[in-house]
């Protein structure tokens, strides 16, 4: 196993754990609002790592900058959507969970 | 109403009194090339340099940059501004992660969530839609309702001091669209 790989498995699975993270705090998490900081952030980061962990792998710079477009793609997708969905449950009078 | 005079008193400011109208032709066109620069690169980038997708590839270019005028005003931005915005952007998403993930693994779940207003001291436009999204990605936030002059945030851990990070992230975001900060008004 070469450096490269070391380090290619150790973003994978790191990534690994953020999707795994933001997949438990959407089943664990009490309500709508406190899901969506799970789902957006940690598979945010969960994805950064997996295209980290992509990109040190590539040859080609071509395939980093795709791999890179995605990801900012899908992080502005998930901001928004994430908004939007918020503001509907907030105007359809969904009251935030309280400890 | 307000803000918007505001906002274009800033815009004059930025033109000298002799020869305004060709100022603001330059700086309309150098917004174009801008952008049609930066779709040109991503075509590139997808068609791998390809030199024959360029015949597919032209007309894609010249409409993306008509479109993306037409459904995103120009907006002034700083490129000191945003090269800075990155590196803080990027650790603290790291940290909101990092954050979020300790929070749902924690056996005890130790979240408190709270919605909280933060009084916007950005101008309406651009800079506030970016602001918006920005703020739910960083640790323990999620932006909820855009008032007029307010944002709604969700906290995730009201233990925690919110307001002075989001008062930082607002600071670098206004730096990077070039605006200076008035004072904040609130929605009362």
């Amino acid at each position: 196993m070469t450096p490269i790989d070391l380090l290619s498995s150790a973003l994978l699975i790191a990534g690994g754990v953020f999707f795994l993270a933001g997949t438990l705090g959407l089943l664990r998490f009490p309500d709508v609002y406190t899901r969506l900081h799970a789902l957006t952030k940690a598979d945010n980061v969960g994805l950064g790592l997996v295209v980290a962990g992509l990109a040190v792998q590539v040859q080609n710079w071509f395939t980093v900058g795709k791999l890179l477009l995605i990801w900012v793609l899908v992080m502005l997708a998930s901001a928004s959507i994430s908004h939007l969905i918020a503001r509907r449950a907030l105007l359809r009078g969904i009251k935030p969970w309280k400890r | 109403m307000r803000q918007r005079s505001g906002s274009w008193g800033y815009g004059m400011s930025r033109l000298s009194s002799k020869g305004w109208f060709n100022n603001l032709m330059n700086i309309h066109f150098r917004r174009v090339w801008f952008r049609a620069v930066a779709f040109t690169f991503m075509w590139w980038m997808l068609t791998e340099g390809s030199v024959n997708s360029w015949l597919v590839g032209t007309p894609v270019v010249l409409i993306a940059t008509l479109i993306s005028m037409v459904l995103v005003p120009p907006f002034s931005c700083s490129v000191v501004g945003s090269v800075r915005f990155v590196p803080f952007f990027i650790w603290h998403s790291l940290r909101g992660g990092a954050d979020v993930a300790w929070r749902a693994f924690h056996p005890k779940m130790p979240i408190a969530p709270d919605l909280v207003d933060f009084p916007l001291r950005l101008p309406p436009g651009m800079s506030r839609v970016f602001m918006v999204n920005t703020v739910s990605l960083l640790p323990g936030t999620l932006s909820v309702e855009l008032g007029a002059n307010s944002l709604k945030v969700h906290v995730l851990d009201t233990r925690k001091n919110v307001l002075s990070e989001l008062m930082t992230l607002e600071t670098i975001v206004a730096r990077m669209f070039d605006i200076s900060l008035q004072d904040a008004k609130g929605d009362e």
